[in-house]
């Protein structure tokens, strides 16, 4: 059952990734990057972490992708100019050697009969007790100062936002 | 075959080399930006992954971190986007070699 499920939302999430990467329109990949989100959250709940897997969809499948929304609808109409892909012999070996890697990878695992699960380590659930209590201890430093970062982040898109005379650079 | 960590691991490699692919062959900055988007949440599988394997929670705390690294540069790098859509009236990346020149 968990193998399915495994198989299920993993290959619905690569899926919707390919169509995101794929799509012509901002909008139809902003959609399907959606749906690849959600499909994430499928994975985390298999992962026994259930806070995570609600907040992937409160965060990533929300906030930030309601952010991604609104910028599109602000900037330009769903369809985008042709656009041509841009091939160098480098892009192609940057995409070409690490998938030739991972098929290697896979293929050599595979032949030596492939893992059996997690090899028996006891599954830790990760409710939202469990990891707000590593959080606000062991790793309070690091919370605070990502929401440095966030503190950051708002006043750099504030100050970006401003109209151009206002800018404190001029 | 029961579903192990070295699947997850092949999942998350798969899905950030189709990030990568995004960022490489798109042009339109919101997509490469999507694409971005794609990659960290590889990441976190990641994390998800060898926190499950290893019986300990700290890799859902870096995901936790992840979330907010991911929401920080999404705010920030639109907020860029428009900007350069004001000037420009365009996201495309090819018109983008002010720097350069």
């Amino acid at each position: 059952m968990e193998s399915a499920l495994f198989y299920v939302f993993g290959a619905l999430m690569l899926a919707g990734a390919v169509l995101t990467v794929t799509s012509r329109s901002a909008v139809n990949a902003a959609v399907w990057l959606v749906f690849s989100f959600v499909c994430a959250s499928g994975i985390f709940a298999l992962l026994s972490a259930p806070f995570l897997a609600i907040l992937q969809i409160l965060i990533y499948a929300g906030a930030i992708m309601v952010l991604f929304l609104f910028v599109i609808m602000m900037l330009q109409g769903p369809e985008l100019k042709d656009e041509r892909a841009r091939r160098s012999p480098l892009t192609l070996a940057v995409q070409v050697l690490p998938a030739g890697a991972l098929a290697v990878t896979l293929l050599a695992w595979l032949a030596r009969g492939g893992g059996a699960g997690f090899g028996g380590a006891a599954a830790v659930t990760g409710t939202a007790e469990a990891v707000a209590s590593l959080l606000l201890n062991r790793y309070l430093l690091a919370f605070e100062v990502i929401s440095l970062v966030l503190l950051v982040a708002i006043i750099g898109a504030l100050s970006l936002g401003r109209k151009e005379e206002d800018k404190p650079w001029r | 075959m029961a579903v192990g960590l070295t699947h997850y691991l092949v999942l998350a490699g798969a899905l950030f080399l189709t990030g990568t692919a995004g960022v490489l062959l798109r042009r339109n900055t919101l997509i490469m930006f999507m694409s971005i988007e794609i990659m960290l949440s590889a990441v976190n599988i990641v994390f998800a992954a060898y926190s499950r394997a290893l019986g300990d929670l700290s890799g859902h705390v870096f995901v936790l971190m992840n979330f907010a690294v991911a929401a920080a540069e999404a705010a920030i790098g639109l907020a860029i986007l428009v900007e350069i859509y004001r000037l420009r009236r365009s996201v495309d990346v090819d018109g983008l070699k002010t720097l350069m020149e």
